[in-house]
């Protein structure tokens, strides 16, 4: 088998995947194996697989989502009903799985339990409900360059991965850069209490390639990569069968797009690490600028996108930029899809207005609350963590800043009173302190720094005055390389402001810290 | 007025200076007399902006830039003041909340050095800072990996400038750790025992071991500027000696010297013990008519040889003999033995074993 394995660097992810499912958990010495037959060197081989979570372990092993709303609702107890089960496959926790509305969940190899039940609505602009199609009206009627990037921008569409960046801008950057360029999709779906990119690709997935094929025209790219998590099995699938499908259509013409499977780590959402992790090597961030849409995908400019992103971009070019931006409520552009979970009697995932509020999302989409509200996240883990509150507050990027909060990847996770805002809080930060690649200090220290004071601060103990957690949490904001650990300090900055009196053994906010 | 070709003029501090265009920033403030400290920055290897330590304000730029990765260009603007301080300073708190061992072999630890200058602290040791101990077999370098701050100089120097495979930076989270690779002893890697890892780790995470009862601080030993007696390429070392017991304890070298920059192989850090050996000749010594050895003065030890190969000429030709110079001579004294060869000796014939 070894000597079929393809021998470009490119390939070293791939090429461990298949071993680890045709041979096994990858050993030292399958990992030495894979490096010579591909010419690289041992080490580096070896730093590449112990930075995945899934490597190293069988393909039947029992994943635990952890995530906060696993949390929850009971992930510690199925954890430890797993580990006496123990029927011989090992049981590993696991950071969200994305499977959020079915909370608490867990996969036994490549099976979701409990079974995935997926609730939506048809939507303005997705259209979830319908069944998907390969028409690709909007890609068959393309527009010139200059009017793709003006209805972008008119549309007001902006990342819907999390970091909200507009996409028409993001789009003409690379207008003026040299070719060859690559389209890569970003797949990699992992912030906690986020669902909407598994809804789109196990709905729609012709939806999202016809947008990829769209980005592709419009940046003149031969080839086109999708970057989806290991965990998403069935969205795999279903992308597989869907790209059949286009090719059968014959409107891929030259183009190939390829599939990239990650290998279980969150910071390879991050655009860059994505990068590295594709060219064969650990996923750690790299230093910006220069950004992708300069010095990308094996050094040439790159047009990342998200999953939702590129769904929407078909009905934009349809129907209009303008027509998509007034779909928006209360001052914000257009709609996206919400993953509301958690306290909420019908999770699920929902296309509804940018700019809606907590309220109008959890009791006009959601059925309502389940039990009183404590918390809300209103976008994945770095977005905040909001009191109630905040329920009437339009969810937009302006409003919320008041909130020091951020609508993220509108990951909606409601969490119950009973829910002890501290325990939201330590896992939060565990969460960071796991997935942080470790490469540079005030994420890789800041995150367990903050996780210990949380930890500590539940049996009332103070690990450091107040004020030299603020200096902690701003140079984790200022000097890290990346979005995980410039984010990570928001929610704990939302828990010093909403709920002061859990840190009263910090002391008080205005003294000085000792080393000041 | 003009400005010279491929030199900029960018503002340090409000001062406006100049620099070679493309001058990793870090160098050309230091130049400037402005010093900003690094942790994870190796002259030899690529800019990794891992450690944070050197970033600074730049205009233009949202958040701090590393100086160690950021380039000089026209225009730009930096700052070393404002809240750059502060950053440096909880940095190092950070760092020093899972630094358990700051001295496991006596090497400088520069992790140290910036907190007292900085006045930084560990507000609280971290309860998973502890690391898997690692012991090995090799008898020459020893590693704790709890004075390890994973700047990663070590993997990236075995990567980058040793191409070999010796340590990798493993795992990811709390676990992720710096080790010879698969966790195996060095001896069971690629790794040649250059000690180059050690040489460039900043906190003295990798040390020498030491011969029993030698061990010493580095910054107590007198360093002895010399060349390297073990091959041609003639590497410039520091012997670093015991003052008290005049004994080398550890070698060195220094990035700044040449032909080596800093780099050494295994003889030359750490096979340095024949110096010290008594069976090692100090004196030049000549067979007497007992057939014994004696030891004696050099001038009169060149006259005897002198008058062995002068006989042998005479009474069998220049051509009867041949010279073979050793591996370990320098390129200047395999000079000299051709030129005594060639021109006293009269012969061609002359080999040196590394040529084999």
């Amino acid at each position: 088998m070894l000597e079929e394995l393809p021998t470009e660097r490119t390939r070293l992810l791939d090429n461990l995947g298949r071993v680890r499912r045709e041979v096994g958990p990858i050993t030292p010495e399958l990992s030495d194996a894979v490096a010579d037959r591909m010419n690289i060197r041992r080490g580096e081989v070896h730093e590449v697989v112990s930075f995945y979570s899934f490597l190293q372990v069988p393909t039947d092993a029992v994943r635990v989502c952890i995530g906060p709303v696993c949390d929850c609702l009971g992930a510690r107890n199925l954890l430890a009903r797993e580990h006496e089960r123990a029927d011989g496959a090992p049981v590993i926790p696991v950071e969200c799985l994305g499977h959020c509305d079915i909370a608490p969940v867990l996969m036994r190899g490549d099976r979701v339990e409990p079974g995935v039940t997926r609730r939506t609505n048809q939507g303005s602009v997705l259209g979830l409900h319908e069944p998907d199609s390969t028409e690709y009206a909007a890609f068959r009627d393309l527009p010139a360059s200059e009017e793709i990037v003006a209805e972008l921008k008119a549309s007001g569409l902006a990342g819907y991965g999390g970091a909200g960046f507009p996409t028409g801008v993001k789009w003409e950057a690379l207008a003026g850069e040299p070719t060859p360029r690559y389209v890569i999709v970003n797949a990699d779906e992992g912030e906690p209490g986020t669902i909407k990119d598994r809804y789109v690709m196990e709905l729609r997935p012709h939806l999202m390639l016809e947008g990829m094929l769209i980005a592709m025209r419009f940046a003149e790219a031969r080839e086109g990569f999708i970057y989806l998590r290991e965990e998403y099995a069935t969205a795999r699938a279903r992308l597989l069968r869907a790209l059949a499908e286009l090719r059968e259509t014959g409107l891929l013409e030259d183009r190939t797009i390829e599939l990239v499977i990650g290998a279980g780590a969150y910071i390879c959402g991050e655009e860059t690490a994505m990068l590295e992790s594709m060219e064969g090597r650990r996923g750690m961030p790299r230093l910006k600028p220069p950004f992708p849409s300069q010095v990308g995908y094996l050094g040439r400019p790159t047009l990342i996108n998200n999953v939702e992103t590129l769904a929407h971009i078909p009905a934009i070019l349809a129907r209009g930029g303008e027509w998509y931006a007034g779909l928006g409520a209360n001052g914000a552009t257009g709609v996206r899809l919400w993953s509301l979970s958690g306290a909420v009697r019908e999770p699920g995932c929902y296309e509804a207005p940018n700019g809606s509020t907590l309220r109008e999302l959890i009791d006009g989409y959601a059925g309502g609350a389940s039990e009183e509200i404590g918390a809300i996240v209103p976008g994945g883990a770095a977005s905040g963590i909001l009191p109630p509150d905040a329920l009437d507050v339009p969810l937009t990027r302006d409003t919320l800043r008041e909130w020091e909060a951020g609508v993220g990847s509108a990951g909606v996770q409601v969490f119950p009173k009973r829910y002890s805002p501290l325990r939201l809080l330590a896992e939060t930060m565990r969460f960071f302190a796991e997935e942080s690649c470790q490469k540079c200090t005030p994420c890789r220290i800041g995150n367990r720094g903050m996780h210990h004071l949380v930890e500590e601060l539940g049996h009332g103990r103070a690990v450091m005055p107040r004020r030299q957690a603020e200096e902690w949490l701003d140079a984790m904001v200022q000097t890290s390389i990346c979005g995980l650990g410039q984010g990570a300090p928001f929610p704990m900055r939302n828990a010093f402001r909403y709920w002061p009196e859990l840190f009263a053994p910090l002391g008080d906010p205005e003294a000085a810290a000792p080393s000041g | 007025m003009e400005r010279m070709p491929g030199v900029v003029e960018f503002t340090l501090d409000g001062k406006t200076v100049a620099a070679p265009e493309g001058e990793l920033l870090v160098h050309a403030a230091a130049r400037h007399g402005v010093f900003i400290p690094t942790l994870c920055h190796d002259d030899k290897l690529d800019p990794y902006g891992g450690c944070r330590m050197c970033v600074v304000g730049v205009e233009g730029s949202p958040r701090p830039l590393p100086a160690c990765a950021t380039r000089v260009r026209q225009g730009l603007v930096v700052s070393t003041n404002s809240n750059v301080p502060q950053f440096r300073r909880t940095l190092t708190e950070m760092l020093l909340v899972e630094h358990l061992n700051p001295d496991p072999g006596g090497r400088p630890n520069e992790l140290l050095d910036m907190a007292e200058e900085f006045g930084a602290e560990a507000p609280f040791m971290l309860p998973d800072a502890k690391r898997e101990p690692y012991d090995d077999r090799n008898k020459l370098m020893g590693y704790d990996p709890d004075a390890c701050i994973l700047c990663a100089r070590c993997v990236r120097y075995t990567q980058e400038v040793m191409q070999c495979s010796a340590l990798s930076l493993e795992g990811r989270g709390p676990d992720a750790r710096i080790v010879p690779t698969h966790g195996f002893s060095w001896l069971d890697t690629e790794c040649e025992l250059c000690g180059g890892c050690l040489s460039s780790c900043p906190t003295g995470a990798i040390y020498e071991k030491f011969e029993e009862g030698t061990e010493r601080p580095e910054s107590g030993l007198e360093k002895v500027k010399t060349t390297c007696t073990y091959c041609g390429v003639g590497c410039q070392v520091d012997l670093n000696v015991d003052p008290a017991t005049k004994r080398i304890v550890k070698v060195t070298s220094d990035p700044t010297y040449l032909p080596n920059e800093g780099n050494l192989c295994v003889k030359g850090r750490f096979a340095f013990n024949f110096v010290h050996h008594p069976d090692r000749l100090t004196d030049p010594l000549v067979r007497g008519e007992d057939g014994e050895l004696h030891p004696t003065t050099w001038e009169h030890a060149l006259q005897v040889a002198a008058g062995g190969l002068n006989q042998v000429k005479e009474e069998h030709g220049s051509q009867s003999i041949g010279v073979l110079a050793s591996a370990r001579l320098t390129m200047e004294e395999n000079f000299l033995i051709q030129k005594l060869a060639r021109t006293a000796i009269e012969t061609n014939s002359i080999h040196s074993c590394e040529a084999t």
